[in-house]
This record gives C-alpha cells, structure tokens and sequence, in this order.
C-alpha cells in the first residue's frame, strides 16, 4: 500500500514537474518576452511595451495569417473529403483486412515527415514520377509543373496530415451501431438520408478531432512550403521561424507566436463545446 | 508534502545519474554549412582519432550566427562563419582565440589568406575555402550569352524560372551591383532603392533555396539561378549545358573561417579538427569534392589539374576583376535586416 502510493506521488510530481517545466515556463516565457523590446547585440531588452502585439494588426502580417488559416482550411475539408471515405471502407472490411490497412495507414510515420517531404520532391519534378505516370499514360504530353507550386505545397500537407484525419473518424466510425443505420433504412430513409441524418451526426466526434488534428499542425508546418513551395509562400510558421533565426526580433517573434497560440486555445474551446453537445444528445 | 518531497529526490536522483555521463561524452559538435564537408573526411579523422564527429548543417550566417548567440557560445565546437560574421563574432566575443601552437599545418596556407582584415594575425578564425557568387544558366533552355550579367535577370523572359539563395546578402548585395554601388554599401539610401530593386524580382523567382540550388537547375525546373561557384561547379559537371557566368557587375567573393565558440566544450579536438582539415591532401580533397577553392598552397599540386584548371572553382585572374570580398556592415546590418525582413514578407 505504502509503494502505491509512494509511485503516485511520483508519477503526479512526475507530470507535473514536466508540465512546469516544459509548459508553462516557456509559454510564460513566450509571453512576457513580447511585452519587451529588440535589443542589439542582446536579444531583448527589458523595456516594457504593447508595440509587438499592436504590430501583430499590420496588415502585413494579417495577411501571412490569413493565408496560412486558408490554406489550413483548404487542406483540413480535402483530408476529410478523402478521409471519411477511407475511414468507412476500412471499418467495414474483415477484422484481418482491417488491421492490414490500419497498418497502412501507420506505416509512413516510421519515417520522419522531413524526410517524406524531401521523397516528395522526387515525385512532384518534372522528370519525377508523377509526371513519367501522367506521359506514359499519355494523360499529358509536356510535363505539369508542380514542384514549387502552391499545389505542391496543398499535396504535402495532404499527405503528411491524411492520417491524422483518418484514425479518429475510423475510431468513431467502427463504433458506430449499425442496428441504427438499419433501423433507419427499415423505417424508410434512403442512403442519403441515412448518412446525412443517422450516420453523419454519430460520427461528428471523430470528425472534429481529426478536423483539429489536421488544422492545427497545418498552421505551423513551416518546412512544408520552404521544400515544397520553394519558400516563396510565407505562412504563420515560417514567420514566426524568420523572425527568430533571420531577424533576431524576438519580442515580435514571441507575440505571433502567442497569437498563434491563443488562436489553437480558442479552437480546441470550441472543440470541447462541440464535444460537449453531442456527448448530452446522444441517448444516456 | 513529505512524500513528493521523496518523490522529487528520486527525480533528481535520476537526473543525476544523466548529467554526468552528458558530460564525459567527448564529441565533437561541427556546425557547418549544408553540403560543405564529405562524409568521407569526417569518417576519416574519427578513425584516426577515435573522436566522434556530429555534424550539423545551416543555409545561412544568419541563422548560425543567432544560435551561437542565443547559446552564449555554447553547444558547438566548431562553425564555419563567412569572414563578416568573423569579425562581428569576435567583437561580440563569441570566439575562442586560435591556438597556433596546436595547429602546425597552419603553416600550409597560402600567404595571400593569412592575416586577412577581417581577422587580423588569425587570432579567431582559420581559413577553411573560398568561392564566388554567380549565376549558373542552362543554355539548353537560354542562348548562351543572353545573359552576361545581373541586371539580364530581370529580362521578362526569365519570369517563373529563376532560383534566388534565400541569403540577405546575396540577395540585396546583387541588387546594389546592379545599381553600380558597392555590395558593402552602407549608405540608407541606396539600400532602400536595392531593396526596391530587388522586390520587383520577386514575382519571377521560382524558387529561394540556398541548401541545394543545383537539383532545381538540374531537374530544369529552373533555367538560371544565382548560386555560389561550388555548387555551379556540381552541376556544371553533371550537364556541361549548364555554365557559370562571372556577371558583368562584378562579381562576389567569400571566404569560409574554421572557428571555435567562446565557450566550446572540446576546445582540445576542435583545434585538432582543424588542424586535420589543413593537411594538404584532406584540403586538397575537400575542395575536390566540393567544388570550392581552398586557401591551402600546399594543397594546390595534390589537385587534379582539371579541378585546379577548372575556371569555375579558380577562377582566372581576370574574371575577378572588380570583385568584391563582403565585409561587416557595421551598423548599417540593421538596415539591411529591417529590408530583408520585408522582402521576405512580400511588404
């Protein structure tokens, strides 16, 4: 009895420790280094002032910002237009077949998304072969250019994020009570009807937490589009990144990167609002 | 409260148990350019040795410059800063003093590459290679000869096939060439208008990519890129297509220093490091390798005579005419960061 609870005091002091320690501190950190001044050939000075978070209203930086939630966006509906399907399919098939594709799915994480971004370029050049495909096909007959493209830049948050969408909608999807579905067919509801009125709305957890999964990183990937999108696209990330390493402006860095994350804080609140809601309709 | 108190003992106690052995592991942390020193070699020097090597690359001075600052000089025991950022580290005492008593192949440079203003009696900084700035230009895809300089480059035929370093100096230094100032121009003014200048390239360039530019003209998704000589050199040598041209403006010159952080743990086997790197046939094979020139005299008769012949990696006397060494801006960095900082935000 005694070594139990000796091993949860350890594990409490363990997590909180590492929350302290590799949470708050730096989010702290973070936070009032944007309230200090540039300094020169010190980081930052401890002067006091707001013009950092005023400086976030430029319309300069408000449009890096906007880009980045719209390509988010753009790359969080294509994931799930792909992902839910995938998802179906996979929690409808044999449990054998089923592991084999989960399987699948996990495989690509055993390689660094780095790397798998670098193998992107191999495929997406003009004598890679995405486009030796599309020419033996005969599809195309002059190579489609879409390395260093927004494209490209759209498929590599694609790929990398595909999976982060697919494991919770399969989560909630295998879960799904199918006698439901065919009370609903038995009571007359079309296919259509039955997934946009039974199916859908029981799935609607896995689909904001794949949602967020995917949106969230793909507001700060910033190696994405410097590889991809040969760095002309800046976003949030790679901003947030210059500002650091290129123009030594911590404080400003600091600030975006605040704002950054009280934007995720905001979302992950609607989440649980979200959650919230559908947990108190499903029946107890 | 007794027991997190136990608790937290245990932790430490465990930590305690880490820190030491993080301490007695002897090796050495390079951090150096990407693509600037062969596999090869580093293997070479552990074998002889027995010190391990960890090599860890950076595309720009800048972002080396802000880690080893951020460190206090800490972390690495060997960066390879361009001669600007010698001076500025060792004014900001970032840099251990060399110790040329550990380094007896120092006497294999060339005299022309000791003792350099940047560095006076190389107190900081060992020389490690040297190169130009230019543009490569596939001449399958452009007539040889359209384009001779930097100012050709924003010819409107080049839009969507152009490949910039995503390097502030390069970059803006181009841009005053251009406008027939000096690329060490300190001068507001005229910075300001390279600035100007150099935004109205933007839209054309393809790609900003400093870590391998050679793959991008290679793949031809790219007809001309700015790039440094060692790089053309690799291409060149793949597809004799693609040529270095020595623009007409003048071109740039740079110098790579060996350098050990104020505050590097193995101060001892980084001096052997570089000691290593200055036998004549570990330089001779670097710059073989590489493409890039070394400061090494008695490295020169080791090279192939088509490496030491090639006119991209030694240039011919008079294709340096009116080159430019870079130099430290002073104050005016600031100025040339603040435009570099909007141009990369598209302001």
């Amino acid at each position: 009895m005694k070594d139990r609870s000796l091993f949860k005091a350890l594990a409490v002091t363990l997590t909180v420790g590492w929350l302290a320690v590799f949470v708050i501190v730096p989010n702290l950190l973070t936070l009032a280094t944007g309230f200090l001044t540039r300094g020169e050939p010190e980081f930052v000075l401890p002067v006091l002032t707001f013009d950092n978070y005023a400086r976030l209203f430029d319309p300069a930086f408000f449009d890096i910002f906007l880009d980045s939630v719209w390509l988010a966006l753009c790359t969080t509906v294509l994931c799930l237009l792909v992902g839910y399907p995938f998802a179906y399919i996979l929690a409808r098939l044999t449990p054998a077949r089923r592991r084999l594709g989960l399987l699948f799915v996990i495989i690509p994480f055993w390689t660094n998304s780095l790397i798998r971004t670098y193998a992107l370029i191999a495929i997406l050049n003009v004598n890679g072969l995405f486009n030796a495909a599309l020419l033996w096909l005969g599809i195309v007959s002059e190579p489609v250019e879409l390395l260093y493209t927004n494209t490209a830049v759209f498929i590599g948050f694609t790929y990398t994020l595909l999976p982060f969408m697919i494991l919770p909608l399969y989560a909630s999807i295998e879960k799904l009570d199918h006698r439901l579905i065919e009370a609903a067919r038995d009571l007359g509801a079309g296919s259509f009807q039955t997934f946009f009125r039974v199916g859908l709305p029981l799935t609607l957890p896995g689909i904001i937490a794949g949602s967020m999964l995917v949106f969230l990183p793909a507001l700060s990937m910033f190696y994405v589009p410097d590889i991809l999108g040969g760095a002309k696209s800046l976003l949030v990330g790679n901003f947030i990144r210059n500002q650091f390493l290129v123009a030594r402006d911590w404080p400003f860095g600091a600030a975006a990167s605040v704002l950054l994350t009280v934007v995720m804080g905001l979302l992950l609140y609607v989440y649980w609002l979200c959650h919230k809601r559908v947990r108190r309709a499903e029946p107890a | 409260m007794k027991k997190h108190l136990l608790a937290l003992a245990v932790l430490l106690a465990a930590l305690g148990m880490v820190i030491p052995a993080q301490a007695a592991d002897k090796t050495l942390n390079v951090f150096i350019w990407s693509e600037y020193l062969p596999d090869e070699v580093v293997a070479d020097f552990t074998r002889e040795t027995g010190i391990k090597v960890k090599l860890t690359t950076y595309e720009s001075n800048e972002t080396m410059y802000a880690k080893i600052k951020m460190l206090g000089g800490k972390g690495y025991d060997i960066v390879v800063p361009s001669a600007e950022y010698v001076s500025r580290m060792a004014a900001e005492d970032l840099l251990a003093p060399i110790d040329k008593g550990r380094l007896p192949n120092l006497t294999n440079l060339d005299d022309t590459f000791r003792n350099l203003s940047y560095d006076p009696d190389n107190g900081h900084s060992v020389p490690y290679m040297w190169g130009t700035t230019g543009i490569a230009v596939n001449t399958d895809l452009v007539p040889e000869g359209q384009i001779t300089g930097y100012a050709d480059l924003w010819n409107p035929a080049l839009a969507g096939r152009l490949l910039l370093p995503d390097d502030m100096r390069t970059t803006l230094g181009m841009a005053l060439k251009v406008l027939g100032y000096s690329t060490n121009d300190t001068d507001p003014a005229h910075i300001e208008q390279a600035y100007l200048r150099a935004k109205s390239l933007y839209p054309a360039v393809k790609v900003f990519d400093s870590d391998s530019p050679k793959q991008a003209l290679l793949n031809r998704e790219v007809t001309v890129a700015v790039l440094w000589s060692g790089e053309a050199y690799v291409a060149n040598d793949e597809n004799d297509k693609i040529v270095y041209v020595f623009p007409k403006e003048g071109v740039n010159r740079w110098v790579d220093n060996l350098c050990i952080p104020k505050n590097a743990a193995n101060a001892e086997s980084a001096h052997a490091f570089i000691n290593y790197l200055l036998r004549p046939e570990v330089a001779a094979k670097i710059s073989q390798e590489m493409g890039y020139a070394t400061p090494n005299k008695a490295a020169m008769p080791l090279l192939p005579a088509e490496i030491r012949d090639n006119p991209i990696i030694y240039p011919p006397a008079d294709r340096l005419t009116g080159s430019e060494f870079e130099t430290d801006l002073g104050s005016a960095q600031r100025i040339y960061e603040q435009y570099w900082s909007r141009l990369k935000t598209g302001r």
